[in-house]
């Protein structure tokens, strides 16, 4: 249509109305901003903290994850009485050999006890380390963002040393792709 | 002009709409950045399974587990204490469970939907308040599974002519609209 914008007196009050739907959309999409990142969600946050801290493995010397700094960093939360973790294991266990010289890491943290760990590791063949958490490990991978605290949980840090990626759950094909990915 | 005033509001209102959802799609994509996460809708555990238990007569408890439609408990990771001492329960016989082939569990059986299990006591304790304590442990289908976990109800057992007393809580249930 060619008519002309309207004016008088009802301009300045629609501005009025603009301005007030532009500032309440920015309060909005601030609010939805600030909630999400205090949201347990820690995608993109900075890894520093697990980086600092250190458990024991299974022979019971004490492993800081910090000697993997500068790698892709795949820590797996798991247990030996948890099935969907042992099933995905395998799958970590084939990109380990094959991505480990090119600077992936698997690092497991099990949600268990040494003897039982022990033994499993060697049922299958685990190439990576198994550090033994406990039930102290639950409450670790609840600050780092597994909020309803179930197994198998996965967090991954880039060499840079920042999140990429935790998941609750089994790690997709299509995810581990973009891990590796992260080494190149 | 009413016509023309009613469309330039809908203009802006859509504009309004469109900055709206515009910031809340930058927000999202602000924070959602890195490798795409895939996390499942899960519930917490004690959503998941809940534990609710009473006394049936001086000598006999009853436990019972509500299980969320897609979760399930393992019957071989039941298990079940009385506090204080020296009350103590006998051996609970647990119902038959369904039957799951597990790649590395073998055959294990499972419980669905609810599981309801008896527990005599060793002696009859009429009128005594005790604390039943039940471990269990389970999974959900979609691909995750939840720590052990050890939950406690304080009941009290009807006098020797009692009634059963009332189904109890383990937690009190979240609040929930229209629930």
């Amino acid at each position: 249509m060619t008519e002309p914008p309207a004016a008088g007196g009802n301009a300045p009050r629609r501005r009025a109305i603009v301005a007030a739907a532009a500032v309440a959309a920015l309060a909005l999409g601030a609010g939805v901003a600030w909630w999400l990142r205090t949201d347990p969600s820690p995608a993109k946050r900075d890894a520093s903290a697990l980086l600092e801290i250190a458990l024991p493995d299974a022979a019971g010397v004490s492993q800081p994850l910090a000697q993997w700094r500068g790698k892709v960093l795949v820590v797996n939360f798991w247990a030996t009485w948890c099935a969907p973790c042992r099933e995905e294991m395998p799958m970590f266990i084939a990109a380990q050999e094959k991505h480990g010289p090119r600077g992936l890491q698997f690092v497991g943290i099990a949600v268990d006890e040494a003897a039982k760990v022990k033994q499993f590791a060697s049922e299958i063949g685990l190439n990576y380390p198994a550090l033994i958490g406990g039930y102290g490990a639950m409450e670790l991978s609840r600050t780092l963002g597994n909020q309803i605290m179930a197994l198998p949980f996965t967090i991954v840090v880039d060499r840079q040393g920042g999140v990429a990626l935790t998941q609750l759950g089994p790690v997709k094909p299509a995810q581990l792709d973009q891990i590796i990915a992260l080494t190149r | 002009m009413p016509r023309r005033r009613a469309r330039d509001l809908a203009a802006e209102r859509r504009t309004f709409v469109g900055r709206g959802a515009a910031l809340v799609g930058a927000a999202f994509a602000f924070v959602h950045i890195g490798i795409g996460a895939a996390d499942l809708k899960l519930l917490p555990p004690e959503e998941a399974f809940r534990f609710s238990a009473r006394a049936l007569d001086t000598r006999t408890l009853e436990a019972n587990f509500g299980i969320e439609k897609g979760y399930y408990l393992y019957r071989d990771k039941f298990s079940f204490a009385l506090e204080p001492a020296p009350h103590a329960l006998a051996v609970p016989t647990l119902p038959p469970g369904k039957l799951k082939d597990d790649e590395f569990f073998g055959r294990v059986e499972t419980y669905r939907d609810r599981v309801v299990v008896r527990l005599p006591l060793a002696e009859a304790a009429p009128g005594r308040t005790l604390t039943l304590i039940a471990n269990s442990q389970g999974c959900a289908d979609a691909g995750v599974c939840y720590p052990p976990s050890t939950q406690r109800i304080v009941l009290t057992l009807p006098a020797a002519d009692g009634r059963p007393g009332p189904l109890i809580e383990a937690t009190p249930a979240k609040k929930r609209w229209f629930n």
